[in-house]
């Protein structure tokens, strides 16, 4: 059940200010730190991020062209994703776009596949797979060698997907119009990717009627099923293979609760990862041993969407 | 939607492709699947990894569709772009300056004012793909005139049939839905 808060002057007076459900302030007031500014942030346009495709082109000719159209670009910690400083135009509508030279997405949204370590030649799962941003990072990162099955149940969006993987020139991808809990009859893999479907509290700066259209019992439905793609996860990892459970929730039920349930289960590793803030180890009074090798990304601290990651070994 | 191993005669015709492209020998070894709907085919294709995985599944989509396969191969534009890629031009390449590169990306037809590179022995009603001056292919069309005529002034001389834009318009729902349908067709 998701944990409730009692509402304090001070949640009532937040929720009021930035136009939120208070049971939702009353819990970020418990796990995201310095919620004034966060809040503040989240009021403004998140920072725009293209990510080059390397299948194409190379960062530094594609830098120089969209410099030359009067672009600014600013490098961020990884080395194909840049953020947009300064754009003359909509970023999706320049040629270099139009030809797949890059894609438009979150550098937090990267660090999943920064975070799935992918090498050439492995079979990869992506459980939940459109629009495919993360799919084609996959792809690029493995040099479009191996094999990568993408799930999808929608056909729609699988459709809309499939663009996007041709317009980036991946050829080593799939597209399966499956749900992500019936993945285990299609064998094992070398990676997993679980992009979970969430409650997505962490992109209401680009949907903010996320901040009262969304209710505890979805936070709960969310993450009874995010446990249950997460075992079929771990089931189809190699011996030794890496899944990442990703969402773009703040909520620990969705994150740190549904790891350690599972990765305590099935007697997986979690393992450290490089970049955002530590994961929460405790939550009112549930305590998370894996939680500190676990990953959150905040929009004030991070400039990106929130989003959590967190890296097991199967 | 179903996909499969090409049949021998299909092969033939896409490695027949991939010669007059200029990508046989990069492509010569590589797996294609044909993806098949009852009223058209496509040549995709795939890594080795990916056509042995797919073997027993049914994917939407499956590797890169290079070409629809009629009568003949004609490619599709994420196929002109690999090709051009690995290509790097030839006979059946056109090359158009900058400003008809926005109007080809429009989809808009090719004037032979904009012309700046095309083969002295292309011939007319040839199928070509475009490219910018980068070289990266921008369209898919079919010549109106063969070699030196391709470049006069005044007159279309590249017929465009498929541009990199449309997978824009296409995605970005009905209201480029709506334009791609228009018949309205001008000159670039």
């Amino acid at each position: 059940m998701a944990l409730l808060f009692p509402q304090s002057p001070r949640a009532d007076a937040l929720a009021r200010k930035y136009g939120y459900d208070p049971w939702l302030v009353s819990r970020f007031l418990q796990y995201v730190p310095d919620v004034e500014r966060f809040l503040e942030k989240m009021e403004k346009k998140p920072t725009q991020y293209i990510r080059v495709n390397t299948i194409k082109t190379d960062a530094p000719i594609l830098e120089r062209r969209l410099e030359e159209k009067g672009f600014a670009l600013s490098p961020t910690a990884l080395p194909e994703v840049f953020a947009v400083e300064k754009a003359p135009m909509s970023a999706g509508a320049t040629t270099e776009y139009m030809l797949g030279h890059y894609y438009l997405q979150d550098l937090s949204s990267c660090m999943a596949v920064e975070a799935l370590d992918v090498k050439e030649g492995q079979k990869v799962l992506d459980m939940a797979a459109a629009p495919g941003g993360k799919t084609t990072l996959i792809a690029q990162r493995m040099g479009n060698t191996g094999c990568i099955i993408a799930l999808e149940p929608s056909e729609k969006r699988a459709r809309s997907m499939s663009f996007n993987l041709a317009r980036l020139g991946v050829f080593n991808t799939c597209v399966c119009r499956m749900d992500g809990l019936d993945a285990e009859r299609l064998g094992r893999f070398d990676r997993v990717l679980l992009d979970a479907p969430c409650s997505c509290e962490g992109v209401i700066a680009k949907d903010p009627t996320r901040k009262t259209s969304h209710a505890p019992e979805d936070v709960d439905y969310c993450s009874s099923r995010q446990e249950k793609m997460l075992e079929v996860a771990l089931r189809v990892a190699k011996p030794g293979g890496i899944v990442v459970y990703s969402t773009c929730s703040f909520a620990p039920e969705e994150n740190e609760a549904v790891v350690e349930s599972v990765a305590q289960r099935l007697g997986a590793a979690v393992e450290p990862f490089g970049h955002g803030e530590q994961g929460l180890d405790s939550f009112g009074d549930r305590k998370f041993k894996t939680g500190k090798n676990t990953r959150r990304f905040y929009p004030h601290l991070h400039d990106t969407t929130g989003f959590f990651v967190a890296r097991l070994r199967a | 939607m179903m996909h499969r191993n090409p049949a021998r005669d299909e092969r033939t015709m896409i490695n027949r492709a991939l010669a007059l492209w200029g990508v046989f020998d990069a492509l010569k070894d590589a797996a294609f699947v044909i993806r098949e709907d009852g009223k058209s085919r496509q040549a995709c294709l795939v890594t080795p990894e990916l056509e042995a995985a797919v073997a027993g599944l049914e994917p939407l989509y499956c590797g890169l569709a290079v070409g629809d396969l009629a009568k003949h191969f004609s490619p599709t534009m994420e196929g002109a772009d690999l090709f051009a890629r690995l290509s790097g031009g030839g006979k059946y390449y056109v090359a158009v300056g900058e400003n008809a590169e926005k109007l080809v990306l429009y989809g808009r037809d090719v004037m032979g004012d904009s012309v700046t590179n095309a083969a002295s022995d292309i011939g007319e009603n040839e199928l070509v793909i475009i490219t910018n001056r980068a070289g990266e292919a921008i369209g898919v069309g079919r010549t109106r005139f063969a070699g030196k005529l391709m470049t006069q002034k005044g007159k279309i001389t590249v017929t465009t049939l498929k541009d990199a834009g449309r997978y824009l318009r296409e995605e970005d729902g009905e209201r480029q839905a709506k334009m791609s349908r228009s018949p309205r067709r001008r000159r670039s």
